[in-house]
């Protein structure tokens, strides 16, 4: 009997994380726009036009280049795949994440790789130039976040003797305050640095240009219109949806549920929910604050998040708590 | 010659039978021409013999029990003794499967040749059975009979029939520097071999335990100077990128896939068994010779446009993966730590089986795209699916697989390798020197991981989407069926054994342990849900990845009826010039990384007479490749120098070189008096 429970409500934990997570993601889009354009002085579009991009431009047709293969067609298929099951290795609501024991963080961190390739080279397939600089341009940022990245994470791994997520998380809950080490707060602080370049907000890239000279992830996608348009711009919002709950699951755990009471439950949906608008406004005031770095310059931004997280884990190491 | 088993059900008749089929094979080769095609059968021959290795390399790791056999005796004396384990079995299904495919791509590709006229053809027998023989020598003298066979056989395939300048020199390079490498073996075996008062592998083993550590330590960096140099490990790397592109294709794709890991396997055999385990600081440097490499390979990779070029700097950068895991391997068993020694040893073990996968297929498809367009070089390639899918397709799985992408092989190898150093950052029973190393490590795991994706997005996209960017790449064709079956074949290999990770990883992590040891059934830093998979849910999540793709590409591509129109590029007609080139492709990295790179550009611009416009515009760059700068070139200044300086003393005249001998003479006398 216990064991039907059991998977009864991991079940349960994990259909609303997939609910949370893939339902929410436009909203925080409309929530970063909004805060955006409130600071500056202006009215913003409505938190729920995301949403209604989304709809327009499934109805559209899509003009596809007569240069370009059947790549073009299943890459926003394969990005959005990929970006999708990442989240659902990943605890937001549950110490459980639906997928529970499927993968690590390094699973996690392939998946996003792999999301990477596929847009990147799909970037390439209508020989225009915008692509080519939109994905160059986004392999080579990726060189400098995915060491800090994956260097942020392995503190945490060390501090849980795993790269378990779901153990990451719930040995972050039940040790309470004491999670929050310097090695980790340097971890988070690489972590956060890199997270804003992964996502593509200032001052990294700006996601509202329409300069096609200046455009990151936004050129990798301007040939795509209609439903692939869409499910591009899906996939980018999920993304930030499973950025911000890797941040939150290992560097803010507080919050997610470790039983499976209607008590926890609620209190966990409540809490990713603050955790992840609170990421959206952040990254609303970051894009309304922030002037775009040279990308020349990114270097020397990114770089200092290795290093911040090196020296977490140096601590970690040499100096005993 | 006569057999002699010792051990073993049909290893010794399939030993027989592999050598006859590769002596029939080049044999066939030298053969005049005749009705009988005598190319094909020398082909076909080989084809066979690879089969059979497969069958006893993996025959030899189910059964777990050695094959011994002494070969080439006379009177009394065996010449050559073998000695096949799991751990040769293993490199033995590498070399089957890459030989295999290697020789039915070679059908088609050297069906330009004619029939029968290159006698250099057999070498490549040759270098097949002198590459089954490293991995099985069991004394000194067989192995390095082997060794340098498999260098003499690869150099001659390499050089070719009629080399052009460029080509003799790279041979030459190759040459010399597997000579240096082989010189240092021979020292260290003859050390070896004087303490043990035998040259076989057995009684190395029992003498190495009464060496002195500085005897040890001295035997071990030789053997490692030997046996990276092979591997194209840096800083012995500087061959490598010179000999394997201009190789006939099916070659370089064994070189690359399967004879750098003749480096791999002999440090593995030396370092962790017969000299094994040593102190720390070998695993250390092992570990730093392997992240170097795997940064520093990849990071020139991504400067290359020539295609081959670009494969075998990736070599470079893979077989540093590779190192990294023996690396860990070595320091956890020198503190006795035989879980993650076994960890990391099946991680290093998988990513060498998988490299011998995806980067034959990778330099098959190179051949394949060689002999449609004429070119290997990437800013006159472009828009080749169209014309060639199953080169593309082949190449597509191949670039993602070597980019560590899952659901395919070089993802699950890589994880494994990550897990290995994080659970050696972990381990308290490692040094705080060593742990730290292992992170500092994973950084550079993850920078390698991100540059090859950069580079395969930058290869696959400037040969194969876009637009053509030469008048060949647009009038290219697809290649011969047997090229297309020898590169499908490989590349669904990547995506069963990426699907299949965790049963593939668990036979190898039996072979790991039974060379360092390790009782748990894989200690790693995750542990997956049971019944799973032995790793992480590999191919669950594959199925998972492309059920959801395969539902959104059905509702929101496929159902979709699709205007197409020209690329918009600002009201021009579109044209190939407007596209990015490889070399603008990788410029934000070659910036990004400048300080290691040292980019240099010279753009001169020719204006029409009288106007501000411009007529031509000539730009030229290239960056620096740092050892070959800081350590190459001075070493062969002073080398230069120190030869002018002999010269001195050289007059010509017949009486100086008496008088020299005599003086040599008299002072040897006086000194050894």
């Amino acid at each position: 009997m216990m064991p039907s429970t059991a998977v009864f409500g991991a079940l349960v934990v994990g259909l609303v994380q997939v609910v949370l997570t893939l339902g929410v993601a436009p909203l925080l889009l409309g929530i970063t726009k909004r805060v955006k354009a409130r600071l500056q002085y202006r009215q913003g579009p409505p938190l729920l036009q995301p949403y209604r991009d989304l709809v327009k431009w499934w109805a559209k047709q899509p003009v596809e280049s007569d240069a370009a293969g059947p790549l073009t067609g299943a890459a926003p298929a394969i990005v959005l795949a990929a970006v999708v099951v990442a989240t659902l290795l990943v605890p937001i609501v549950g110490a459980r994440p639906p997928l529970a024991g499927w993968g690590d963080l390094l699973v996690v961190v392939g998946l996003m790789a792999l999301g990477r390739f596929v847009l990147a080279l799909s970037a390439l397939d209508a020989g225009s130039a915008f692509g080519g600089m939109g994905s160059s341009r986004e392999v080579a940022i990726a060189t400098l976040v995915e060491p800090a990245l994956v260097l942020a994470l392995t503190g945490a791994a060390v501090a849980a003797g795993s790269t378990d997520l779901g153990r990451i998380a719930a040995l972050g809950v039940a040790s309470g305050g004491a999670w929050y080490t310097p090695p980790l707060l340097l971890a988070a602080a690489a972590f956060a640095i890199v997270a804003v370049a992964e996502t593509g907000h200032e001052p990294v890239d700006n996601p509202d240009t329409h300069l096609e000279l200046t455009m990151i992830h936004e050129g990798m996608m301007l040939e795509a219109s209609g439903p692939r348009l869409a499910i591009l711009m899906y996939a980018a919002e999920v993304k930030l949806v499973l950025v911000a709950g890797l941040f939150a699951a290992v560097f803010l755990p507080v919050g997610i549920a470790l039983d499976l009471t209607p008590i926890s439950l609620l209190v966990a949906v409540a809490a990713a929910l603050a955790k992840l608008i609170g990421v959206a406004v952040i990254l609303g005031v970051l894009d309304a604050s922030l002037a775009k770095l040279r990308i020349l310059a990114l270097p020397g931004l990114l770089a200092t998040a290795s290093i911040v997280a090196a020296v977490g884990l140096a601590t970690r190491l040499w100096l005993p708590a | 010659m006569s057999f002699a088993a010792v051990m073993g059900g049909a290893g010794v008749p399939l030993l027989a039978t592999i050598g006859a089929l590769l002596a029939g094979s080049a044999l066939a080769a030298l053969a005049p021409r005749s009705r009988l095609n005598p190319r094909a059968l020398s082909i076909s021959l080989a084809g066979m013999a690879c089969v059979a290795l497969v069958v006893l390399g993996a025959s030899l790791i189910a059964s777990g029990s050695p094959v011994v056999a002494s070969l080439g005796g006379v009177l009394g004396f065996a010449l050559i003794h073998v000695r096949y384990d799991p751990l040769g079995g293993l490199f033995l299904v590498a070399l089957g499967v890459a030989g295999l495919a290697s020789s039915v791509f070679a059908v088609g590709y050297t069906s330009h040749d004619g029939a029968g006229v290159d006698r250099t053809a057999a070498a490549y027998p040759v270098f097949l059975a002198s590459l089954a023989l490293v991995f099985g020598a069991d004394d000194a003298f067989a192995f390095l009979l082997a060794w340098e066979l498999m260098a003499l056989s690869s150099a001659l395939l390499v050089i070719g029939r009629r080399p052009s300048a460029e080509v003799a020199r790279a041979g030459y390079l190759y040459l010399v520097l597997t000579h240096l490498a082989t010189a240092a073996l021979i020292v260290a075996f003859a050390i070896l071999a004087s303490a043990a008062g035998s040259t076989s592998f057995g009684a190395f083993g029992r003498a190495a335990a009464s060496l002195s550590p500085a005897g040890r330590d001295s035997v071990f960096v030789l053997l490692l100077v030997g046996f990276a140099t092979k591997a194209g490990a840096i800083p012995l790397h500087v061959w490598l990128p010179r000999a394997h592109p201009v190789a006939p294709s099916h070659v370089s794709a064994l070189m690359s896939g399967v004879m750098i890991k003749a480096g791999i396997y002999g440090i593995v055999r030396f370092g962790l068994e017969i000299l094994g385990p040593g102190p720390e600081w070998w695993g250390l440097l092992v570990l730093g010779i392997g992240a170097a490499s795997a940064v520093l390979g990849v990071l020139y990779a991504l400067m290359e446009h020539d295609l081959k070029r670009l494969l075998a700097f990736h070599s470079i950068e893979n077989i540093g993966i590779i190192l990294i895991g023996v690396g860990i391997a070595l320091l956890a068993s020198a503190d006795g730590v035989t879980a993650l020694a076994a960890l990391a040893l099946t991680a290093a073990l998988f990513h060498t089986l998988n490299h011998a996968l995806f980067k034959s297929v990778l330099f098959l498809a190179a051949g394949s795209i060689q002999s449609a367009v004429g070119s290997r070089d990437l800013n006159a390639l472009g828009g080749l699916a169209r014309a060639m899918p199953v080169t593309a397709l082949a190449f597509g799985i191949g670039a993602a697989a070597i980019s560590g992408l899952p659901p395919l092989n070089g993802f699950a190898s890589e994880w494994l390798t990550f897990q290995g150093l994080i659970g050696a950052g972990g381990e308290a029973g490692l040094s705080l020197v060593a742990r730290s190393a292992a992170l500092l490590a994973v950084a550079g795991l993850g920078l390698t991981a991100a540059l090859a994706v950069a580079c395969f997005v930058k290869a696959t996209g400037m040969v194969f989407l876009g637009l053509p960017r030469s008048l060949r790449a647009a009038e290219a064709r697809e290649t011969a069926t047997s090229m297309g079956v020898a590169m499908v074949g490989l590349a669904a290999a990547c995506i069963g054994v990426g699907v299949a990770a965790g049963p593939v990883s668990g036979v190898i992590g039996g072979i790991s342990r039974g060379m360092v040891g390790g009782t748990s059934p894989r200690a790693a830093v995750f542990e997956p849900v049971a019944g799973l998979d032995a790793l992480y849910a590999a191919g669950p999540l594959a199925v998972v990845v492309l059920a959801v793709a395969g539902v959104v590409w059905i509702v929101g591509v496929r159902r979709r009826t699709v205007r197409r129109a020209p690329t918009w590029t600002c009201g021009n007609v579109p044209e190939a010039a407007f596209e990015y080139t490889a070399t603008s492709y990788a410029k934000l990295i070659r910036l990004y990384y400048g300080p290691v790179l040292r980019p240099e550009r010279e753009v001169s611009v020719e204006l029409h007479p009288g106007t501000p416009f411009p007529r031509t515009v000539h730009y030229r760059g290239e960056v620096s490749h740092v050892i070959d700068e800081r350590l190459y070139r001075p070493l062969h200044r002073s080398s230069v120098a120190a030869a002018q300086l002999v010269r001195r003393i050289q007059s010509g005249s017949l009486q100086a070189y008496l008088a020299y001998t005599v003086v040599a003479l008299v002072v040897l006398l006086l000194v050894a008096r």
